[in-house]
């Protein structure tokens, strides 16, 4: 049953084998689907390519649906998953300084390695700039350790916010979702540009 | 006499979701966990600094609370995922003939300012990821699959102020 | 047909049937039937009146008697410093901590040993350690402990030890005998079981 790694049916160092070959997986996906190019990214915010919110959130849908189902056979313990914590100051305001950082360099820290890997010397430059990142907050913790750590709701679930199952959530999710795929085509009708091709299958 | 290469087509951009779900998936069936990017140039700086200045490394509380006391930071599950993103990004553009150094911009913008722009935009995300606990793959995207307040929180307001400053960023991108 | 339409083809129903379908909140067997069998075959999960006598004079901290009967019956009569977790609550949230730990010996007992041993079962399959099953329940405590026989003249020494040993531990914890010299107490058996530490399995680790 699963977690393997946390039900110790593979040992410590085996899953961290397993963490380079599902991060080749996510590589080459990336790439695949074009999360290579920054132009791309941006383009969500544009209007003309909207690639990312389509990728995003099926990707998302397909990992709640799976989840769910993998539960439901009895093959993954959902106890045992690693839910992200909720604080909620640090969560919105590092979102935000995340969203000002993904228009202007038009990568995010995922991306950026996947693209650096095929030579992009933007998506390099990122990188440089994601240690500084990451340096100068470091240095500057006592600064802003309050903030980073108010707020601490613990792991709330947002189908216990609204009081409804997973699976009911899930569901309102897709169809959520599916309204913003249709808004996306129509989105990259409308916004798109002469000196970019979306060329996907 | 030239012939002019057409370009390899990108991925069905659903297919390219339910693939990535997938991995998503067998992530968490495997380790218990979802993917996962910032933590990775995070274990980096740690060790650094432990390898540079030890003294440091010891007094500064961030690197008391995350540091090797706990356990050795490169053996980190995301470095390797990282390590793994490179090559899988290189395999993938390989076979579509996509491997190029290039600075990729808008034609209306120099090389210059997109790289300074681009180093820009890494040193708020480095920042805001390590503040927000995670990027869009670890907070974001993972967060999301388990339906975690703190994941949906993050990615509303990530992408909510991208596209409230597109406005004022268009001249970089259109 | 579009993708988009091929997506929400797949999508919609499975969305609708991890709705409709509860949650699978079964806790899963951790030992085999065959493992399970062994155990029970052996005895290994009883421990006798005497040993329980002994840990209690001796205010052994690391015992921890559980009563399951109902909440009734507990209050009319108990061990000493007994806890009460009645059958049916076994599986309750509350109770998880006292059951699932590697502190102190947890002993079930109950009027005769079979619902304490059905408890025992329950937790062994689900992994637990450290749940033992006083052999005979509070019946045969009473027989042993609380009221000992004399055993008849000519019986080995041993039985001679163990009498004594009884009659000063229902002194000492109170039963209605006649006075007697508390012997010294006598080497039961079996050793007193040894704590196993359980590997506290906590969920993954993840972040950034």
């Amino acid at each position: 049953m699963g977690p393997l790694a946390v039900n110790e049916i593979i040992s410590p160092e085996t899953n961290l084998f397993f963490a380079f070959i599902i991060g080749i997986a996510f590589g080459f996906v990336l790439e695949s689907n074009g999360f290579s190019s920054s132009r791309r990214l941006a383009g969500m915010f544009y209007g003309y390519d909207t690639t990312v919110l389509k990728v995003f959130f099926t990707a998302a849908l397909t990992g709640m649906l799976g989840i769910l189902f993998l539960s439901l056979f009895g093959w993954l313990d959902l106890s045992l998953i690693y839910i992200n914590p909720t604080f909620l100051w640090s969560a919105i305001g590092g979102g935000v300084i995340m969203g000002a950082g993904f228009i202007m360099g038009g990568y995010c820290p995922g991306t950026s390695f996947c693209a650096a890997a095929i030579g992009k010397l933007d998506a390099m430059a990122f990188i440089g700039g994601i240690f500084l990142g990451i340096f100068i907050f470091a240095e500057g913790y006592p600064l802003w350790e309050g903030f980073y750590k108010a707020k601490n709701m613990g792991s709330p679930l947002m189908n216990e916010i609204i009081g409804t199952s997973r699976g009911v959530m899930t569901l309102m999710i897709i169809i959520v979702a599916l309204a913003m795929f249709w808004v996306g085509e129509w989105s990259e009708k409308k916004f798109a540009r002469d000196d970019y091709k979306i060329n996907q299958h | 006499m030239t012939k002019d290469k057409e370009p390899k087509k990108y991925m069905n951009p659903y297919l390219g979701g339910v693939l990535l779900g997938l991995v998503l998936v067998f992530a968490f069936w495997v380790s218990g966990r979802g993917l996962g990017a910032s933590g990775a140039p995070k274990s980096l700086i740690i060790a650094g600094v432990e390898a540079i200045a030890p003294a440091h490394a010891k007094t500064a509380t961030f690197y008391k609370e995350y540091g090797s006391s706990k356990e050795n930071p490169l053996k980190a599950w995301l470095v390797f995922e990282m390590l793994g993103v490179v090559v899988g990004g290189f395999i993938s553009g390989a076979i579509a003939g996509r491997l190029k150094f290039t600075v990729e911009k808008v034609p209306k913008i120099t090389n210059k300012t997109r790289i300074i722009f681009a180093v820009l935009g890494g040193v708020l995300f480095g920042f805001g990821a390590q503040l927000g606990r995670g990027c869009t793959s670890g907070s974001a995207l993972t967060g999301m699959s388990v339906l975690s307040v703190g994941g949906f929180v993050t990615m509303a307001a990530i992408f909510g102020t991208a596209f409230g400053l597109a406005y004022f960023a268009r001249k970089l991108w259109i | 047909m579009k993708a988009i339409h091929i997506l929400a083809i797949a999508l919609v129903p499975l969305g609708i049937i991890i709705a409709a379908v509860p949650e699978n909140t079964t806790r899963p067997y951790k030992l085999t039937a065959d493992e399970l069998l062994i155990e029970v075959t052996e005895g290994r999960q009883f421990m006798s009146p005497d040993e329980i006598a002994k840990m209690l004079i001796e205010k052994d901290p690391s015992l921890q008697l559980i009563d399951i009967r109902s909440k009734d019956q507990f209050e009319k009569f108990s061990l000493p410093n007994a806890i009460n977790v009645p059958l049916e609550s076994l599986l309750s949230a509350e109770y998880e901590e006292v059951l699932n730990q590697d502190i102190k010996l947890n002993v079930f007992y109950s009027n005769s040993s079979n619902d304490a041993n059905q408890a025992w079962m329950i937790m062994r399959q689900l992994g637990y350690k450290n749940n033992y099953v006083l052999q005979g329940g509070l019946n045969y405590w009473a027989e042993t402990i609380l009221k000992p026989e004399k055993p008849a003249e000519g019986s080995p020494n041993e039985e001679l030890a163990k009498y004594n040993f009884r009659m000063g531990a229902s002194q000492a914890l109170g039963g209605g005998t006649e006075a007697a010299s508390a012997g010294p107490a006598a080497k039961s058996g079996a050793p007193v079981p040894v704590i196993q530490k359980i590997k506290k399995k906590k969920g993954a680790a993840g972040g950034c």
